[in-house]
């Protein structure tokens, strides 16, 4: 997959991961995993992505004696989302247009 | 490998990267792994499954831009002496000429490289052309009756169409090999940053 698009969705994957409760990075990964490989290094830099353009905002709190840390998905991330969801339905007609000479 | 080796072995290999980055890649894959632990998975595997840490570090080295690695390379430059300043300046015009002539014959070995590829290039095209124009020219020949000079042309013709073929995967190969030195260059001029960093 072309690595733009490829990280576009997956910062869009991110977001999802954390839109329904926050979550940590563990779960983050394994949440994702039936869907999408994603490797540690490459979830960190797309959360420090996500929090610099204030899609997401970090919290450390205690957890089994150890400091973890939750990430909360923000009004903008939301939009982020809703936005993916739009342009997907007009790739989609484009998938459709293009598949069409296949048949 | 314990969580202790792995976090100071991967701080030794990501030396030259800013601190806060570096900081912050250390606590998260400490969370990691700690994680992984309490999901019941035995601290060696835990540790296995992030990867080695030589392809850690390439992973963090393609996804820092270099302008990152620039910017924190000369701001962990110490402060420079109002002796050095007057030096740097009075001596710009030798080192600033010498950066721009270096940087010119690099940027002209480079250009000459793509030169070449390019003439191999136009050397296929004219031996196809001239494929093309020998077996044409040989036909005609051959219907004014001039048998033998027509089938000799013909001939050489072919031969030039032989070596075009040859020199076509040629052709393709060294352009092939010059994007890939190409982006080996990029790649190396990266490491560069990191490496001299200690």
């Amino acid at each position: 997959m072309d690595v733009q698009v490829k990280r576009g969705l997956l910062d869009v994957c991110v977001l999802a991961a954390i839109k329904n409760e926050d979550s940590y990075g563990y779960k983050i990964i394994k949440d994702m995993k039936p869907y999408i490989e994603l490797s540690e290094s490459t979830l960190y830099t797309i959360l420090k992505r996500l929090e610099t353009a204030g899609m997401l905002t970090v919290r450390s709190a205690e957890h089994d004696g150890r400091l973890r840390k939750y990430y909360h998905i923000t009004g903008t991330g939301l939009k982020r989302i809703e936005l993916f969801k739009e342009e997907w339905k007009e790739i989609m007609s484009i998938y459709q247009f293009v598949i069409r000479e296949d048949q | 490998m314990t969580k202790q080796e792995f976090l100071s072995g991967l701080e030794e290999k990501l030396s030259g990267l800013p601190e806060e980055d570096i900081r912050g890649r250390l606590i998260f894959y400490s969370e990691m792994i700690d994680d992984r632990i309490e999901d019941g998975i035995p601290e060696e595997s835990a540790i296995m499954d992030l990867g080695s840490l030589e392809e850690i570090k390439k992973q963090v080295l393609s996804e820092i831009p270099i302008s990152k690695l620039v910017k924190e390379k000369m701001r962990t430059r110490r402060r420079l002496g109002a002796g050095e300043i007057i030096l740097i300046v009075l001596g710009s015009p030798l080192w600033l000429s010498l950066l721009i002539a270096t940087f010119a014959v690099v940027l002209a070995l480079y250009i000459v490289l793509w030169a070449l590829i390019i003439s191999l290039w136009a050397v296929e095209l004219s031996l196809i052309v001239s494929f093309m124009a020998a077996v044409a020219a040989g036909i005609v020949l051959l219907c004014q009756g001039r048998g033998t000079e027509g089938i000799a042309l013909i001939g050489a013709g072919l031969v030039l169409a032989g070596v075009s073929v040859f020199l076509f995967f040629a052709c393709k190969a060294a352009g092939k090999g010059t994007v890939i030195l190409t982006k080996k260059i990029g790649k190396g001029i990266k490491s560069l940053f990191v490496r001299k960093e200690k």
